[in-house]
């Protein structure tokens, strides 16, 4: 079932890539911004996920909205002459790997769990 | 598709749709960040190649130019200098004019000094050897000297010294009259030969300066000076006369 999404990515990656013209690279910086948001969102979701508290409404209203406020704030840092898009990058940085980190711990965990129940039962 | 909304598969759909977004951000980042790797920079380095070839070609067409209206200039000044009285005056104000404005090639006694950055380095960090390179106001202040010792043409590099001549550090390198010129440094001036050399050598003077943080320094006195004309006549857009009424 995990497939399905993942083609969505592929073909919207080699849509994108073969058939669109690249953008204005003045752009460039806050779309690649908006992809670390998005890469957040993503992170986010895979923790909740395996915390078994993963909400679609969350995560896709979350996606778009850090998006488009992650790329807002570079822009108003940009018109400002503040370098707020280094701020963006380093929380949201700083939220992926502690995301990761989390999921990671999580999937560690439950492998020692099941490794123990299986252990529990052979010895019963 | 029954079965994607059906219950707990109900996040697939918008799951995909968000795979679909980021994916196509993806495709458009990285494809435009591949451009501006791999060819903005070479589209913009052929582009000033391409400009500095124009203007160099542009340059030199000018340079012919100019070389061509003197010629005339000289014509007619050859004409008029054979003619009597007060075009005979003007004439004579012209020559003197010109000379001042550097705008012809002059020859006369004068001196030849030609410094270079220092022999002496302390050692390889950056900034350290600030202290042993020529620098603007070094130049600055050479010219400066021979002036005040009534130098009458000078020119570095081979670049006249005139009225708006500015002696300008530009990033690492040193500009006049907008030409960037490198060590070693030579200037010529000509002028009052003993004048101008007790100018330079003046005691705690710039030379003296130089000469203690080991620059090679090379001061000539010579009898036949010859200083190029500058390229560029300056143009007097702002700056007009002030014309005195009669009787006033």
């Amino acid at each position: 079932m995990i497939a399905i999404p993942f083609a969505g990515l592929v073909l919207g990656f080699l849509v994108v890539y073969r058939l669109l013209p690249p953008i204005p690279s003045r752009w460039a910086d806050y779309v690649a911004i908006a992809i670390v948001a998005g890469l957040d969102a993503f992170a986010g979701a895979g923790r909740n996920w395996l915390e078994r508290r993963f909400d679609e409404a969350i995560f896709i209203s979350g996606f778009f909205v850090n998006m488009v406020l992650a790329a807002l704030l570079a822009y108003v840092g940009d018109k400002l002459g503040v370098d707020l898009y280094l701020a963006v990058v380093v929380a949201l940085g700083i939220r992926i790997f502690n995301n990761l980190g989390r999921a990671r711990a999580l999937l560690v965990s439950m492998r020692v769990e099941a490794r123990k129940a299986r252990a529990g039962a052979s010895a019963e | 598709m029954a079965l994607l909304l059906s219950g707990s598969k109900r996040w697939v759909i918008p799951f995909t749709f968000v795979c679909l977004v980021l994916g196509s951000m993806l495709g458009i980042q990285v494809h435009t960040q591949r451009l501006r790797g791999a060819t903005q920079v070479g589209r913009q380095t052929s582009a000033l190649v391409g400009m500095l070839t124009r203007n160099e070609a542009q340059v030199q067409q000018q340079k012919q130019e100019i070389d061509q209206l003197r010629a005339r200039l000289a014509e007619y000044e050859k004409e008029a200098a054979s003619e009597k009285g007060l075009t005979r005056l003007m004439n004579e104000d012209l020559r003197a004019a010109r000379i001042a404005l550097g705008t012809v090639e002059v020859k006369g006694p004068g001196i030849e000094l030609e410094i270079a950055d220092s022999t002496m380095r302390t050692s390889d960090e950056f900034g350290a050897q600030d202290v042993y390179v020529i620098h603007d106001f070094d130049l600055l202040q050479i010219a400066n000297e021979l002036w005040c010792a009534g130098a009458e043409a000078i020119s570095l590099n081979n670049q006249r010294l005139i009225t708006g001549s500015a002696i300008a550090c530009s990033a690492r390198l040193i500009e006049v009259n907008g030409v960037t010129v490198a060590n070693p440094f030579l200037f010529r001036a000509i002028g009052d030969k003993a004048k101008l050399v007790s100018a330079l050598n003046i005691r705690d003077g710039v030379l003296d300066r130089l000469r203690v943080l080991q620059f090679p320094v090379k001061l000539t006195a010579k009898d036949d000076v010859v200083i190029l004309p500058i390229a560029v006549a300056p143009k007097y857009e702002y700056a007009r006369p002030v014309e005195k009424e009669a009787g006033k």
